[in-house]
Protein backbone atom coordinates (compact mmCIF):
# COMPACT_ATOMS: atom_id res chain seq x y z
CA UNK A 1 0.00 0.00 0.00
CA UNK A 2 1.28 3.74 -0.64
CA UNK A 3 2.06 5.12 2.13
CA UNK A 4 0.89 9.09 2.49
CA UNK A 5 2.95 11.62 2.77
CA UNK A 6 2.74 15.56 3.50
CA UNK A 7 3.28 15.84 0.06
CA UNK A 8 0.45 13.60 -1.27
CA UNK A 9 -1.51 15.48 0.96
CA UNK A 10 -0.84 18.85 -0.58
CA UNK A 11 -1.72 17.13 -3.59
CA UNK A 12 -5.08 15.68 -2.49
CA UNK A 13 -6.47 19.13 -0.59
CA UNK A 14 -6.34 20.72 -4.20
CA UNK A 15 -9.26 18.52 -5.33
CA UNK A 16 -11.19 18.53 -2.13
CA UNK A 17 -14.55 20.24 -3.80
CA UNK A 18 -15.06 17.68 -5.65
CA UNK A 19 -15.15 15.38 -2.29
CA UNK A 20 -17.51 17.21 -1.27
CA UNK A 21 -19.79 17.35 -4.21
CA UNK A 22 -20.09 13.19 -3.95
CA UNK A 23 -20.86 13.80 -0.12
CA UNK A 24 -23.99 15.83 -0.91
CA UNK A 25 -25.12 13.37 -3.31
CA UNK A 26 -25.17 10.69 -0.86
CA UNK A 27 -28.31 8.88 0.92
CA UNK A 28 -27.81 9.42 4.67
CA UNK A 29 -29.42 9.53 7.43
CA UNK A 30 -26.88 12.38 8.54
CA UNK A 31 -28.66 15.18 6.32
CA UNK A 32 -31.73 16.66 7.05
CA UNK A 33 -34.17 15.90 3.91
CA UNK A 34 -35.07 18.95 2.08
CA UNK A 35 -31.96 20.74 2.70
CA UNK A 36 -29.56 18.43 1.75
CA UNK A 37 -27.84 20.09 4.78
CA UNK A 38 -26.86 18.73 8.27
CA UNK A 39 -28.78 19.71 11.14
CA UNK A 40 -27.22 20.74 14.22
CA UNK A 41 -28.72 22.34 17.47
CA UNK A 42 -26.94 24.08 19.56
CA UNK A 43 -29.00 24.97 23.06
CA UNK A 44 -27.78 26.75 26.19
CA UNK A 45 -29.20 27.10 29.06
CA UNK A 46 -28.18 29.72 32.07
CA UNK A 47 -28.68 27.38 34.59
CA UNK A 48 -27.44 24.41 32.66
CA UNK A 49 -24.45 24.17 35.94
CA UNK A 50 -25.65 24.45 39.31
CA UNK A 51 -21.63 25.45 40.07
CA UNK A 52 -18.13 24.98 38.29
CA UNK A 53 -18.33 21.87 36.14
CA UNK A 54 -21.61 20.78 38.16
CA UNK A 55 -24.28 20.29 35.77
CA UNK A 56 -28.28 21.13 36.41
CA UNK A 57 -29.90 17.40 36.19
CA UNK A 58 -33.05 18.97 35.35
CA UNK A 59 -32.07 21.78 32.98
CA UNK A 60 -29.75 18.72 31.20
CA UNK A 61 -32.82 16.88 30.74
CA UNK A 62 -34.41 19.62 29.23
CA UNK A 63 -31.75 21.07 26.73
CA UNK A 64 -31.37 17.37 25.71
CA UNK A 65 -35.56 16.97 25.29
CA UNK A 66 -35.59 20.45 23.53
CA UNK A 67 -32.74 19.77 20.87
CA UNK A 68 -33.75 16.06 20.49
CA UNK A 69 -37.22 17.57 19.31
CA UNK A 70 -36.32 19.96 17.19
CA UNK A 71 -33.32 18.39 15.22
CA UNK A 72 -36.05 15.78 14.14
CA UNK A 73 -39.43 17.55 14.20
CA UNK A 74 -41.21 16.26 16.50
CA UNK A 75 -43.31 17.52 19.27
CA UNK A 76 -43.23 14.69 21.58
CA UNK A 77 -40.32 13.48 23.69
CA UNK A 78 -41.60 9.59 23.08
CA UNK A 79 -42.12 10.11 19.28
CA UNK A 80 -38.77 11.85 18.66
CA UNK A 81 -36.79 8.96 20.54
CA UNK A 82 -38.64 6.19 18.80
CA UNK A 83 -37.22 7.73 15.27
CA UNK A 84 -33.76 6.95 16.96
CA UNK A 85 -34.03 3.69 18.87
CA UNK A 86 -36.56 0.62 18.94
CA UNK A 87 -37.40 -0.92 21.96
CA UNK A 88 -35.50 -4.38 21.02
CA UNK A 89 -32.29 -1.76 20.48
CA UNK A 90 -29.15 -2.98 22.44
CA UNK A 91 -27.67 0.67 23.07
CA UNK A 92 -24.25 1.90 23.51
CA UNK A 93 -23.64 5.51 25.41
CA UNK A 94 -20.12 5.74 24.38
CA UNK A 95 -19.37 8.74 26.64
CA UNK A 96 -15.89 10.01 27.92
CA UNK A 97 -14.22 9.46 31.11
CA UNK A 98 -11.08 12.28 30.80
CA UNK A 99 -11.38 13.06 34.30
CA UNK A 100 -10.65 16.71 34.13
CA UNK A 101 -13.75 17.13 31.94
CA UNK A 102 -15.76 13.67 31.97
CA UNK A 103 -18.92 13.46 30.30
CA UNK A 104 -21.47 14.40 32.92
CA UNK A 105 -23.31 11.84 34.59
CA UNK A 106 -26.20 13.62 34.56
CA UNK A 107 -26.20 14.18 31.05
CA UNK A 108 -25.62 9.82 30.42
CA UNK A 109 -28.77 9.47 32.95
CA UNK A 110 -31.00 11.70 30.70
CA UNK A 111 -29.96 10.21 27.57
CA UNK A 112 -30.57 6.58 29.35
CA UNK A 113 -34.10 7.74 30.40
CA UNK A 114 -34.91 8.34 27.38
CA UNK A 115 -33.72 5.01 25.93
CA UNK A 116 -36.01 3.28 28.55
CA UNK A 117 -38.61 5.25 28.20
CA UNK A 118 -39.31 3.85 24.68
CA UNK A 119 -38.68 0.40 25.71
CA UNK A 120 -35.44 -0.48 25.66
CA UNK A 121 -34.47 -2.70 28.97
CA UNK A 122 -32.25 -1.52 31.08
CA UNK A 123 -29.89 -4.19 30.93
CA UNK A 124 -29.41 -3.46 27.16
CA UNK A 125 -28.08 -0.06 27.95
CA UNK A 126 -23.93 0.14 28.61
CA UNK A 127 -22.78 3.46 29.30
CA UNK A 128 -18.57 3.23 28.74
CA UNK A 129 -15.33 4.72 27.40
CA UNK A 130 -12.34 2.84 27.92
CA UNK A 131 -14.00 -0.38 27.96
CA UNK A 132 -16.04 -0.12 25.34
CA UNK A 133 -13.60 -3.25 22.66
CA UNK A 134 -14.44 -5.70 26.13
CA UNK A 135 -18.07 -4.43 27.06
CA UNK A 136 -20.91 -6.97 26.06
CA UNK A 137 -23.20 -4.32 25.45
CA UNK A 138 -20.98 -2.70 22.92
CA UNK A 139 -19.91 -6.03 21.32
CA UNK A 140 -23.90 -6.77 20.68
CA UNK A 141 -24.89 -2.83 20.30
CA UNK A 142 -26.99 -2.29 17.25
CA UNK A 143 -27.64 1.37 18.16
CA UNK A 144 -25.02 3.88 19.56
CA UNK A 145 -25.23 7.55 21.67
CA UNK A 146 -22.07 9.44 20.98
CA UNK A 147 -21.87 11.58 23.78
CA UNK A 148 -18.24 13.92 25.42
CA UNK A 149 -16.99 17.25 26.24
CA UNK A 150 -15.33 19.45 23.40
CA UNK A 151 -11.75 20.31 24.31
CA UNK A 152 -8.52 20.67 22.92
CA UNK A 153 -6.54 17.93 22.42
CA UNK A 154 -2.50 17.03 22.48
CA UNK A 155 -3.54 14.60 19.50
CA UNK A 156 -6.01 15.67 17.11
CA UNK A 157 -6.29 19.30 17.98
CA UNK A 158 -10.21 18.78 19.41
CA UNK A 159 -11.44 16.03 21.37
CA UNK A 160 -14.25 15.58 19.17
CA UNK A 161 -16.83 13.44 18.46
CA UNK A 162 -15.29 11.49 15.68
CA UNK A 163 -12.38 11.26 18.29
CA UNK A 164 -14.63 9.77 20.98
CA UNK A 165 -14.59 6.49 18.96
CA UNK A 166 -11.01 5.76 18.90
CA UNK A 167 -11.68 3.58 21.82
CA UNK A 168 -13.05 1.03 19.66
CA UNK A 169 -9.17 0.62 17.83
CA UNK A 170 -7.09 -2.23 19.35
CA UNK A 171 -4.33 0.74 19.25
CA UNK A 172 -5.18 3.83 19.44
CA UNK A 173 -1.64 5.51 18.66
CA UNK A 174 -2.16 4.23 15.33
CA UNK A 175 -4.18 7.25 14.12
CA UNK A 176 -2.04 9.85 15.85
CA UNK A 177 -0.25 10.65 12.74
CA UNK A 178 -0.72 14.02 11.05
CA UNK A 179 -2.41 15.33 13.61
CA UNK A 180 -4.93 12.12 13.43
CA UNK A 181 -6.20 13.41 9.95
CA UNK A 182 -7.97 10.37 9.48
CA UNK A 183 -10.16 9.44 12.73
CA UNK A 184 -12.84 9.27 10.55
CA UNK A 185 -11.96 6.05 8.92
CA UNK A 186 -12.83 4.14 12.28
CA UNK A 187 -16.11 5.13 11.94
CA UNK A 188 -16.24 3.22 8.98
CA UNK A 189 -13.80 0.42 9.46
CA UNK A 190 -15.99 -0.75 12.84
CA UNK A 191 -19.32 -0.28 11.44
CA UNK A 192 -20.25 2.36 13.33
CA UNK A 193 -21.65 4.94 11.04
CA UNK A 194 -25.02 3.59 10.73
CA UNK A 195 -25.13 2.51 14.42
CA UNK A 196 -24.94 6.28 15.59
CA UNK A 197 -28.49 7.48 16.13
CA UNK A 198 -27.36 10.63 17.79
CA UNK A 199 -23.97 12.61 18.76
CA UNK A 200 -23.81 14.76 21.30
CA UNK A 201 -21.12 17.42 21.95
CA UNK A 202 -20.73 18.37 25.35
CA UNK A 203 -20.16 22.17 25.96
CA UNK A 204 -21.31 23.05 29.27
CA UNK A 205 -17.41 23.82 30.38
CA UNK A 206 -15.75 23.28 27.09
CA UNK A 207 -11.28 23.53 27.45
CA UNK A 208 -10.25 25.90 24.61
CA UNK A 209 -6.85 25.79 25.21
CA UNK A 210 -4.48 23.09 26.76
CA UNK A 211 -0.82 22.87 28.46
CA UNK A 212 1.30 20.58 30.38
CA UNK A 213 1.18 16.57 30.46
CA UNK A 214 -2.59 16.61 31.44
CA UNK A 215 -3.30 19.30 29.00
CA UNK A 216 -5.30 21.07 31.56
CA UNK A 217 -6.01 24.32 33.37
CA UNK A 218 -8.83 25.67 34.78
CA UNK A 219 -7.83 28.68 33.18
CA UNK A 220 -8.92 27.42 29.96
CA UNK A 221 -12.54 26.34 30.60
CA UNK A 222 -15.32 28.63 30.69
CA UNK A 223 -18.91 28.20 31.57
CA UNK A 224 -20.25 28.48 28.14
CA UNK A 225 -23.41 25.89 29.32
CA UNK A 226 -24.22 24.39 25.72
CA UNK A 227 -25.15 21.37 24.54
CA UNK A 228 -24.48 20.61 20.13
CA UNK A 229 -26.79 17.82 19.00
CA UNK A 230 -26.53 15.95 15.54
CA UNK A 231 -27.15 12.88 13.69
CA UNK A 232 -23.98 14.32 11.76
CA UNK A 233 -21.00 14.04 14.33
CA UNK A 234 -18.18 15.97 11.55
CA UNK A 235 -21.37 18.93 11.39
CA UNK A 236 -21.25 19.16 15.33
CA UNK A 237 -17.86 19.23 15.40
CA UNK A 238 -17.65 21.51 13.12
CA UNK A 239 -20.00 23.89 15.11
CA UNK A 240 -18.03 23.15 18.36
CA UNK A 241 -14.84 24.30 16.63
CA UNK A 242 -16.05 27.43 15.83
CA UNK A 243 -17.25 28.45 18.95
CA UNK A 244 -13.83 27.14 20.77
CA UNK A 245 -11.63 29.02 17.90
CA UNK A 246 -13.47 32.26 18.89
CA UNK A 247 -13.08 32.20 22.42
CA UNK A 248 -9.35 31.90 21.55
CA UNK A 249 -9.93 35.00 19.51
CA UNK A 250 -11.49 36.60 22.59
CA UNK A 251 -9.00 35.23 25.30
CA UNK A 252 -5.84 35.86 23.86
CA UNK A 253 -6.99 39.13 22.11
CA UNK A 254 -6.08 37.61 18.90
CA UNK A 255 -6.22 34.67 16.20
CA UNK A 256 -3.74 32.16 18.01
CA UNK A 257 -3.43 28.69 15.99
CA UNK A 258 -3.60 25.12 17.73
CA UNK A 259 -0.94 23.50 18.53
CA UNK A 260 -2.45 20.55 16.47
CA UNK A 261 -4.62 21.87 13.71
CA UNK A 262 -8.23 20.04 14.42
CA UNK A 263 -8.03 18.70 10.33
CA UNK A 264 -9.15 15.70 11.22
CA UNK A 265 -12.76 17.38 11.01
CA UNK A 266 -12.43 19.04 7.91
CA UNK A 267 -10.75 15.63 6.48
CA UNK A 268 -13.86 14.43 7.89
CA UNK A 269 -15.73 15.37 5.38
CA UNK A 270 -13.19 16.16 2.28
CA UNK A 271 -11.38 12.95 2.10
CA UNK A 272 -13.56 10.36 4.05
CA UNK A 273 -17.67 12.13 3.34
CA UNK A 274 -18.60 11.11 7.32
CA UNK A 275 -20.16 14.09 7.14
CA UNK A 276 -20.29 17.91 6.58
CA UNK A 277 -17.70 20.67 8.11
CA UNK A 278 -18.01 23.15 5.65
CA UNK A 279 -20.61 25.64 7.28
CA UNK A 280 -22.53 26.76 4.10
CA UNK A 281 -23.64 22.83 4.50
CA UNK A 282 -24.83 22.73 7.79
CA UNK A 283 -28.30 23.91 9.41
CA UNK A 284 -27.70 25.14 12.68
CA UNK A 285 -30.24 26.33 14.80
CA UNK A 286 -29.74 28.28 17.98
CA UNK A 287 -32.01 27.59 21.11
CA UNK A 288 -32.31 29.03 24.61
CA UNK A 289 -29.58 31.41 25.74
CA UNK A 290 -27.78 34.00 23.50
CA UNK A 291 -25.20 35.52 25.14
CA UNK A 292 -21.77 35.07 24.33
CA UNK A 293 -22.69 32.91 22.21
CA UNK A 294 -19.73 33.30 19.72
CA UNK A 295 -21.43 31.58 16.46
CA UNK B 1 -0.61 1.38 38.64
CA UNK B 2 2.93 -0.39 38.43
CA UNK B 3 4.56 -2.14 40.86
CA UNK B 4 7.34 0.30 41.56
CA UNK B 5 10.76 -2.19 40.97
CA UNK B 6 13.57 -0.15 43.32
CA UNK B 7 16.33 -2.38 42.25
CA UNK B 8 15.78 -1.35 39.08
CA UNK B 9 15.21 2.02 39.90
CA UNK B 10 16.64 5.11 41.70
CA UNK B 11 14.60 6.04 44.42
CA UNK B 12 13.03 9.50 43.17
CA UNK B 13 11.13 9.68 46.55
CA UNK B 14 13.46 12.08 48.14
CA UNK B 15 13.81 14.62 45.30
CA UNK B 16 10.55 15.82 46.04
CA UNK B 17 9.81 17.75 49.13
CA UNK B 18 6.88 16.67 51.22
CA UNK B 19 5.89 19.87 52.45
CA UNK B 20 6.44 23.72 50.98
CA UNK B 21 4.98 26.97 52.15
CA UNK B 22 1.99 25.29 53.76
CA UNK B 23 1.19 22.74 51.00
CA UNK B 24 1.73 19.06 52.16
CA UNK B 25 2.18 16.04 50.17
CA UNK B 26 -1.44 14.62 50.10
CA UNK B 27 -1.24 10.58 50.61
CA UNK B 28 0.99 8.00 48.85
CA UNK B 29 3.14 8.90 45.71
CA UNK B 30 1.29 6.60 43.08
CA UNK B 31 3.51 5.11 40.08
CA UNK B 32 3.06 4.63 36.62
CA UNK B 33 4.97 2.78 34.05
CA UNK B 34 4.34 3.04 30.46
CA UNK B 35 1.47 0.65 30.75
CA UNK B 36 -0.46 2.22 33.41
CA UNK B 37 0.85 5.95 32.06
CA UNK B 38 -2.70 6.05 30.57
CA UNK B 39 -4.59 5.92 33.53
CA UNK B 40 -3.00 9.05 34.23
CA UNK B 41 -2.23 11.09 31.80
CA UNK B 42 -4.35 9.80 28.80
CA UNK B 43 -3.58 10.48 25.18
CA UNK B 44 -0.36 12.22 25.71
CA UNK B 45 1.07 9.34 27.84
CA UNK B 46 2.21 8.42 24.27
CA UNK B 47 4.66 11.29 24.47
CA UNK B 48 6.45 10.07 27.29
CA UNK B 49 6.54 6.49 25.33
CA UNK B 50 8.03 7.79 22.54
CA UNK B 51 11.15 9.14 24.24
CA UNK B 52 11.03 5.57 26.38
CA UNK B 53 10.60 6.85 30.00
CA UNK B 54 10.78 4.65 32.78
CA UNK B 55 8.76 5.22 35.47
CA UNK B 56 6.67 8.55 36.81
CA UNK B 57 6.41 9.51 40.33
CA UNK B 58 3.42 11.59 40.98
CA UNK B 59 3.02 13.43 44.07
CA UNK B 60 0.21 15.87 45.12
CA UNK B 61 -0.30 18.42 46.93
CA UNK B 62 -2.64 20.55 48.95
CA UNK B 63 -3.70 23.39 51.19
CA UNK B 64 -6.80 24.50 52.85
CA UNK B 65 -8.26 27.06 50.77
CA UNK B 66 -5.94 26.97 47.25
CA UNK B 67 -5.58 25.02 44.64
CA UNK B 68 -3.90 21.43 44.78
CA UNK B 69 -0.44 21.55 43.22
CA UNK B 70 0.33 18.42 41.08
CA UNK B 71 3.98 17.34 40.66
CA UNK B 72 4.97 14.75 38.04
CA UNK B 73 9.23 13.39 38.36
CA UNK B 74 9.64 11.48 35.29
CA UNK B 75 12.59 9.52 35.23
CA UNK B 76 13.28 8.94 31.47
CA UNK B 77 16.58 6.95 31.21
CA UNK B 78 19.10 8.97 29.68
CA UNK B 79 19.13 12.71 29.89
CA UNK B 80 18.81 13.03 25.58
CA UNK B 81 15.45 11.59 26.81
CA UNK B 82 14.58 14.11 29.54
CA UNK B 83 16.00 16.68 26.97
CA UNK B 84 13.96 15.21 24.09
CA UNK B 85 10.67 15.32 26.07
CA UNK B 86 11.01 18.72 27.80
CA UNK B 87 11.45 20.16 23.42
CA UNK B 88 8.13 18.72 23.22
CA UNK B 89 6.22 21.28 24.09
CA UNK B 90 8.70 25.09 24.97
CA UNK B 91 5.59 27.41 25.55
CA UNK B 92 5.71 29.99 28.35
CA UNK B 93 8.80 31.72 29.99
CA UNK B 94 12.20 31.25 30.66
CA UNK B 95 12.55 30.12 34.41
CA UNK B 96 16.18 29.51 34.98
CA UNK B 97 15.11 26.25 36.74
CA UNK B 98 16.95 22.82 36.51
CA UNK B 99 18.33 22.80 32.61
CA UNK B 100 15.85 24.48 30.64
CA UNK B 101 12.57 25.46 31.76
CA UNK B 102 8.88 27.07 31.08
CA UNK B 103 6.54 28.29 32.62
CA UNK B 104 2.77 29.32 31.98
CA UNK B 105 -0.51 29.63 33.44
CA UNK B 106 0.33 27.48 36.50
CA UNK B 107 2.37 25.18 34.67
CA UNK B 108 6.33 24.40 35.62
CA UNK B 109 8.01 22.55 33.03
CA UNK B 110 11.89 21.18 33.62
CA UNK B 111 14.42 18.98 33.09
CA UNK B 112 18.06 18.16 34.59
CA UNK B 113 20.52 14.80 33.73
CA UNK B 114 17.52 12.25 33.16
CA UNK B 115 14.59 13.14 34.57
CA UNK B 116 11.91 15.47 33.39
CA UNK B 117 9.80 17.32 35.72
CA UNK B 118 6.05 18.74 35.69
CA UNK B 119 4.91 20.94 38.44
CA UNK B 120 0.98 22.42 38.13
CA UNK B 121 -1.13 24.19 40.10
CA UNK B 122 -4.74 23.73 39.30
CA UNK B 123 -5.45 27.40 39.76
CA UNK B 124 -2.63 29.99 39.01
CA UNK B 125 -2.77 32.76 42.46
CA UNK B 126 0.23 34.37 43.39
CA UNK B 127 0.54 32.11 46.07
CA UNK B 128 0.38 29.00 44.19
CA UNK B 129 2.91 30.08 41.54
CA UNK B 130 5.31 31.30 43.83
CA UNK B 131 5.11 27.72 45.72
CA UNK B 132 5.42 25.95 42.31
CA UNK B 133 8.19 27.97 41.27
CA UNK B 134 10.46 27.32 44.55
CA UNK B 135 9.27 23.60 44.75
CA UNK B 136 10.95 23.48 41.29
CA UNK B 137 13.85 24.72 42.23
CA UNK B 138 14.22 22.58 45.47
CA UNK B 139 13.13 19.68 43.68
CA UNK B 140 16.42 20.58 40.82
CA UNK B 141 18.89 21.48 43.82
CA UNK B 142 17.93 17.59 45.22
CA UNK B 143 19.18 15.95 41.61
CA UNK B 144 22.65 15.36 42.07
CA UNK B 145 23.65 15.74 38.28
CA UNK B 146 23.45 17.54 35.29
CA UNK B 147 22.70 15.87 31.91
CA UNK B 148 24.17 16.59 28.64
CA UNK B 149 22.28 18.24 25.74
CA UNK B 150 22.55 15.90 22.21
CA UNK B 151 24.99 17.14 19.83
CA UNK B 152 22.94 17.08 17.25
CA UNK B 153 21.40 20.29 18.63
CA UNK B 154 24.28 22.29 18.64
CA UNK B 155 24.74 21.14 13.82
CA UNK B 156 21.58 23.65 13.22
CA UNK B 157 22.96 26.44 11.75
CA UNK B 158 22.83 29.14 14.47
CA UNK B 159 21.38 31.92 12.12
CA UNK B 160 17.82 32.76 11.99
CA UNK B 161 17.64 29.69 14.11
CA UNK B 162 14.30 30.33 16.53
CA UNK B 163 15.99 28.67 19.75
CA UNK B 164 12.28 28.55 21.41
CA UNK B 165 11.10 25.94 18.74
CA UNK B 166 13.84 23.55 18.97
CA UNK B 167 12.83 19.60 19.22
CA UNK B 168 14.88 16.93 19.49
CA UNK B 169 13.52 12.96 18.88
CA UNK B 170 14.47 9.89 17.68
CA UNK B 171 10.65 9.14 16.86
CA UNK B 172 8.62 9.26 13.61
CA UNK B 173 5.64 9.68 15.71
CA UNK B 174 7.10 13.25 16.99
CA UNK B 175 8.56 14.07 14.00
CA UNK B 176 5.13 13.79 12.42
CA UNK B 177 3.48 15.49 15.72
CA UNK B 178 5.67 19.11 14.63
CA UNK B 179 5.99 18.62 11.05
CA UNK B 180 3.83 15.50 9.25
CA UNK B 181 6.26 14.19 6.87
CA UNK B 182 4.48 11.00 6.22
CA UNK B 183 2.99 7.59 7.64
CA UNK B 184 5.09 5.05 9.00
CA UNK B 185 8.90 5.61 9.42
CA UNK B 186 10.30 6.87 5.98
CA UNK B 187 13.33 8.39 7.55
CA UNK B 188 13.92 5.32 9.60
CA UNK B 189 13.93 6.83 12.79
CA UNK B 190 14.97 4.72 16.05
CA UNK B 191 16.57 4.49 19.16
CA UNK B 192 19.73 4.40 17.19
CA UNK B 193 19.37 8.08 15.77
CA UNK B 194 19.39 11.35 17.14
CA UNK B 195 17.15 14.29 15.67
CA UNK B 196 16.70 18.05 15.81
CA UNK B 197 14.02 20.02 13.84
CA UNK B 198 14.94 23.54 13.95
CA UNK B 199 12.34 26.55 12.80
CA UNK B 200 14.05 29.21 10.44
CA UNK B 201 12.02 32.63 8.99
CA UNK B 202 9.03 34.17 10.10
CA UNK B 203 5.35 34.46 9.27
CA UNK B 204 4.46 32.74 5.51
CA UNK B 205 8.39 31.99 5.03
CA UNK B 206 8.36 30.06 8.04
CA UNK B 207 10.29 26.71 7.13
CA UNK B 208 12.24 23.94 8.81
CA UNK B 209 15.61 22.29 9.12
CA UNK B 210 15.82 18.79 9.92
CA UNK B 211 19.12 17.08 10.54
CA UNK B 212 18.94 13.21 11.86
CA UNK B 213 22.46 11.58 12.93
CA UNK B 214 22.69 7.91 11.58
CA UNK B 215 24.52 5.32 13.52
CA UNK B 216 26.94 5.33 10.00
CA UNK B 217 27.20 6.36 6.45
CA UNK B 218 25.51 3.31 5.27
CA UNK B 219 22.48 4.10 7.32
CA UNK B 220 22.28 7.76 6.57
CA UNK B 221 22.75 6.61 2.34
CA UNK B 222 20.09 4.66 2.87
CA UNK B 223 17.49 6.91 4.37
CA UNK B 224 18.63 9.75 1.86
CA UNK B 225 17.76 7.20 -1.13
CA UNK B 226 14.37 6.55 0.99
CA UNK B 227 13.98 9.79 1.51
CA UNK B 228 14.13 11.10 -2.24
CA UNK B 229 12.20 8.22 -3.47
CA UNK B 230 8.96 8.32 -0.66
CA UNK B 231 9.09 11.94 -0.54
CA UNK B 232 10.02 13.61 -3.97
CA UNK B 233 9.23 10.85 -6.51
CA UNK B 234 8.94 13.17 -9.17
CA UNK B 235 11.88 15.13 -8.23
CA UNK B 236 14.43 12.84 -11.07
CA UNK B 237 17.77 13.10 -10.07
CA UNK B 238 17.58 15.95 -8.08
CA UNK B 239 18.01 16.62 -4.60
CA UNK B 240 15.68 19.58 -4.34
CA UNK B 241 11.90 19.90 -5.36
CA UNK B 242 9.46 22.82 -5.47
CA UNK B 243 5.82 21.68 -3.63
CA UNK B 244 2.42 21.82 -4.38
CA UNK B 245 2.22 25.31 -2.11
CA UNK B 246 5.27 26.67 -4.13
CA UNK B 247 7.65 26.28 -1.29
CA UNK B 248 11.27 24.45 -1.87
CA UNK B 249 12.31 21.36 -0.39
CA UNK B 250 15.75 19.76 -0.47
CA UNK B 251 18.17 17.08 1.01
CA UNK B 252 21.66 15.80 1.02
CA UNK B 253 24.17 13.93 3.44
CA UNK B 254 27.24 14.95 5.41
CA UNK B 255 29.08 11.44 7.01
CA UNK B 256 26.90 9.81 9.09
CA UNK B 257 24.27 13.00 8.94
CA UNK B 258 21.24 13.63 6.77
CA UNK B 259 19.73 17.09 6.52
CA UNK B 260 16.50 18.07 4.99
CA UNK B 261 15.36 21.83 4.32
CA UNK B 262 11.78 21.60 4.55
CA UNK B 263 9.73 24.40 2.54
CA UNK B 264 12.18 26.89 2.31
CA UNK B 265 10.23 30.34 0.53
CA UNK B 266 13.48 30.09 -2.39
CA UNK B 267 15.78 27.46 -4.00
CA UNK B 268 18.81 29.47 -3.05
CA UNK B 269 17.34 29.38 0.72
CA UNK B 270 17.40 25.00 0.52
CA UNK B 271 21.09 25.69 -0.48
CA UNK B 272 22.31 28.02 1.87
CA UNK B 273 20.74 26.04 4.64
CA UNK B 274 22.34 22.85 3.58
CA UNK B 275 25.70 24.77 3.25
CA UNK B 276 25.56 26.14 6.32
CA UNK B 277 24.70 22.51 8.29
CA UNK B 278 27.63 21.23 6.44
CA UNK B 279 30.10 23.59 8.34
Amino acid sequence: MKKITRRDFLQKAAVSPLAGAFLLNMKSPLFSGQSQKSRVILIRDKNALISFKKANPEVIQDMLDQAVMTLLDKSSIQDTWKMLVSANDIVGIKSNVWRYLPTPKDLEDAVKRRLMDVGVKEENIGIDDRGVRRNPIFQKATALINARPARTHHWSGIGSLIKNYIMFVPRASAYHGDSCADLATIWKEYNLVDKTKLNILVMLNPLFHSVGPHNYNDEYVWEYKGLIVSQDPVAADSVGLRIIEAKRQEYFGKKVAFETPAKHIRIAETRHGLGVADPSKIELIKLGWKEDILI
Amino acid sequence: MANFKPENQIDTSEFIPKELNGWKAKGKDKIYDENSIFDYIDGAGEVYRAYQFRVLRARHFSKPESPNILVDLFDMGSSRNAYGVFTHNLEGERKGIGQGSTYKGGLLSFWKGRYFISLYAERETQESKKTVLELGQEISSRIPNKGKVPEIVSQLPEQGLDRTRIRYFYNPLILNYHFYVGEGNLLSLNTETHAVLGVYGEGEEVFRVLLIQYPNETKAQKSHQNFIKGYMPDSKDSTMIQTEDGKWTGTDIQGSVLIVVFEAPTQARVQDMIHKAKK
